[in-house]
């Protein structure tokens, strides 16, 4: 079994991967980190660069915690990847970060969160940048 | 993965070696518009005066034969192994084969704005053809595309057909808009 | 200094709070549009053409100034941030402005950019009084035979000089002539290729050419091979620059506008070989040849300022002769005659009002876009997180609608939707689309000055040659033409003798 991170290059993808190791370790499984974008845009923040993968894999590596990164750029959301690899029988836990949304930002785009906690076939765990 | 530099340039190395067949259709397109205005052209009564010695069918004629010698040129350069150089772009990725459904699904949702802006409007059928596009394209966001493109069409409808006189079609919404 | 008055009643026209708001939205727009990836200059004015429907000339060229310039620098963000060049012209921008943005120097290649656009745009623009009056001066005494001379050289130049392959570029060309010439013949009143069909008595709208070649054939291109994938874009500050980074640029600048502008003015001069000229020039000048190729500041002034240069001296032959050298001139040329006015020696002095009016706009919409271009920076950044399917969506929405406005009429739309196959086509076998552009606006105009000169001379075809200014004209024509030959028969040997 493993403990898959929806992983984002930011405080709260940070948040998710820190709370993501405790738990595999806390658990005695394996880390799967995932990084996700629709891949439609010039820019995407959520895009993880190959030196934020870099550095996620040297952190992970120091720490001794037996992990898989995986990225997808497939033409569909972050959200429905992840859920669609948490509904595989591998996944015991998905863990990933929030933040906050203005009630107009949440109107206009939608949370991926949201719809990762509706969604999700196994637990979530959610965390805050500053966990 | 790379993000560097290389993903355009080693757009124009991909291509097989072999001929691209395809370009002698485009041959036979100029041919036949050459066929087409030598033909129209001699259907144009030759009315020459003396303010006007060479007539009106003078030049299609002349850009009828100019376009088949140029299709024989053509044919001649691609059997000699001429290349087609597909335009490179930033947003086109030249390692995959043309996409056609989604050309297709594309070309369908202008045809529906065009056959439905007169008798709808173009709050409609804008609204229409801007769903239509994004969703040709892969976006699968169907509710928000719906309000982005109706949000559009009326801004533009106001600004530009009633603010600024623009030519547009305010169709079956006449009187409500 | 009979230009100088004339030009400073171009500002006194200008500076009303309502033209100065319109100059603002133009050149806002005009950026905005430009930054987003895959639409360049020409698409940018075509697309946006139909704002401008509704308004007087005077008060749409002033928005029209700011929409050129704006999409000018627009097109130079995105290179220097995403490294993804929207036309060959910012090619070499893009080579040392994106290692610089790579390098956390983005902020000082954004703004050695801005300022060397201002800088050359404006010198460029001073120029551009300078010259044209001297260029209509020349050409009031031109006679048709003349006039024929110069399109005929227009032709060749953007057939044979631009472009890979010369059979594609006559193909392209022949296809634009022909489409140039539907509708009813000027001279006789017959219609040709009309096949009965009432609407295309008045010919195809230049516009609705425009926008189908452009814009929709480049959304059914990108349709067919949609690239998906995130490009990483660089966090930006406001632009800003040190000392050091001022003391690197200034130059550059300055010989960057002096190799723009006169390619600019030149038929097919283009913005590539001056841009390419500054940069092997700084490369040769720079105190600093080990960071070329990792990010050198001149490499990013000097193209950036040929760049705009060259742009401001196309509105020479364009304003003064009715020329249009490359694509965007070419749209600029489709907008005044949408407005029935004919750019030519004969503009400056029927619309005088307009065209200072206009130039006095080139220089206000030129400090507006510094003004705006310098703390505006992040928030044209963020246009780029838009997601390509949105922007397609958009680009073929606009175009639609600016080709229904032309005329009101349906028929349009397939029009455009035919004009958009044949451009997916070109794109996809490799013709360039700027002769087809040149052979609709140009064809119709030449075949009559054709057709006044035999005139003249009662249908021998000796009438087509008529003075001095022809005899040039076509020697420089056959150069062109030959000029394959002569590299391969003398050129070349001469060289290998020489190595």
């Amino acid at each position: 079994m493993t403990v898959l991170v929806g992983y984002v290059p930011s405080p709260e993808g940070e948040a998710a991967l820190r709370a993501g190791v405790d738990e595999a370790r806390t658990r005695g499984e394996t880390l799967l980190v995932m990084n996700a974008s629709r891949g439609d845009a010039y820019v995407d923040r959520g895009f993880a660069q190959q030196k934020d993968l870099d550095q996620v894999r040297r952190d992970l590596t120091e720490l001794g915690v037996d992990f898989d990164i995986r990225q997808v750029v497939g033409g569909r959301d972050a959200a429905e990847e992840i859920v669609e690899l948490a509904g595989s029988s591998e996944v015991s836990l998905v863990v990933i970060g929030l933040r906050h949304r203005s009630a107009v930002g949440k109107l206009l785009l939608g949370s991926s969160a949201q719809r990762i906690l509706l969604d999700s076939p196994c637990p979530v765990l959610a965390v805050k940048a500053d966990y | 993965m790379s993000l560097d530099v290389d993903e355009r340039t080693d757009s124009g190395s991909r291509r097989p070696s072999g001929a691209d067949r395809a370009q002698y259709g485009v041959c036979a397109f100029l041919a036949l518009l050459g066929v087409l205005v030598i033909v129209d052209a001699t259907g144009i009564a030759h009315t020459t005066s003396s303010t006007d010695p060479i007539g009106p069918r003078t030049v299609p004629v002349l850009l009828g034969v100019l376009l088949l010698v140029i299709a024989v040129v053509y044919i001649v350069d691609v059997a000699r192994g001429g290349r087609a150089e597909p335009e490179a772009g930033e947003d086109v990725d030249l390692t995959n084969p043309i996409d056609w459904r989604t050309v297709l699904l594309l070309i369908g949702a202008f045809v529906v704005n065009a056959v439905l802006i007169e008798p709808l409007g173009w709050v409609i059928s804008g609204a229409l053809l801007f769903w239509g596009t994004a969703f040709a394209l892969g976006n699968r966001h169907y509710l928000r595309n719906l309000a982005i493109a109706v949000a559009l069409s009326l801004i533009t409808f106001y600004a530009f057909a009633i603010g600024l006189g623009v030519n547009l079609p305010a169709g079956v919404l006449q009187g409500i808009l | 200094m009979d230009n100088l008055n004339h030009l400073l009643e171009g500002f006194a026209h200008v500076v009303t709070p309502m033209n100065l708001l319109l100059a603002l939205i133009g050149v806002t727009i005009g950026t905005a549009v430009g930054v987003l990836p895959g639409i360049g200059p020409a698409m940018t004015v075509a697309l946006l053409l139909p704002v401008t429907y509704g308004m007087e000339p005077t008060q749409a060229f002033i928005m029209f100034a700011g929409i050129f310039y704006g999409g000018m620098y627009g097109g130079s963000t995105t290179s220097i941030l995403l490294n993804t060049p929207g036309e060959s012209s910012s090619v070499v921008t893009a080579i040392e402005g994106n290692k610089m943005a790579k390098a956390g120097r983005a902020a000082q290649a954004l703004a050695t950019a801005a300022i060397g656009s201002f800088v050359a745009g404006t010198i460029g623009t001073l120029l551009l009084v300078l010259v044209a009056p001297l260029v209509v001066d020349f050409a009031v005494g031109l006679g048709a035979p003349d006039y024929f001379a110069i399109m005929l050289l227009s032709f060749i130049a953007v057939t044979a000089v631009l472009g890979s392959s010369r059979i594609r570029g006559f193909a392209s060309l022949l296809v634009g002539l022909v489409i140039g010439i539907v509708g009813i013949d000027s001279v006789s009143g017959q219609q040709r290729l009309t096949f009965g069909v009432p609407q295309l008595a008045d010919g195809i709208d230049v516009v609705v050419v425009a926008v189908g070649i452009f814009a929709v054939g480049e959304a059914l291109w990108v349709a067919a091979h949609l690239r998906r994938k995130p490009a990483g874009v660089i966090p930006v500050g406001v632009p800003w620059m040190g000392r050091e980074d001022w003391k690197r640029s200034w130059k550059p600048w300055l010989r960057g506008t002096a190799f723009g502008f006169p390619f600019g003015a030149m038929p097919a001069g283009g913005a590539e070989i001056p841009t390419f000229l500054s940069y092997a020039t700084e490369k040769k000048l720079t105190k600093h040849p080990e960071q070329f190729g990792k990010g050198a500041i001149e490499g990013v002034a000097g193209p950036e300022a040929a760049n705009n240069a060259s742009a401001a001296g196309t509105l020479v032959p364009m304003l003064a002769i009715g020329l249009p050298t490359n694509a965007t001139a070419a749209v600029m040329l489709a907008a005044f005659q949408s407005y029935g006015i004919q750019p030519g020696p004969l503009l400056f002095e029927r619309e005088s009002g307009l065209v200072w009016a206009l130039i006095a706009s080139l220089f206000i919409g030129n400090l507006l876009l510094l003004l705006l271009n310098l703390p505006l920076a992040p928030a044209w950044a963020r246009l780029l997180r838009i997601p390509r399917p949105y922007l397609y969506a958009g680009i073929v929405f606009f175009a639609s609608m600016g080709a229904y406005a032309v005329n009101a009429q349906p028929l349009d739309l397939f029009l455009l939707l035919t004009l958009g196959l044949i451009g997916f086509g070109m794109r996809r076998f490799g013709l360039p689309v700027l002769p087809l552009i040149v052979g609709v606006i140009l064809g119709p105009r030449a075949e009559l000055q054709g057709r006044r000169s035999l005139q003249l001379s009662g249908g021998e075809l000796s009438g087509l040659l008529g003075g001095p200014v022809s005899y040039v004209i076509y020697a420089v024509i056959v150069l062109v033409l030959a000029w394959p030959l002569v590299r391969r028969y003398i050129v070349r040997p001469l060289v290998e003798q020489r190595a």
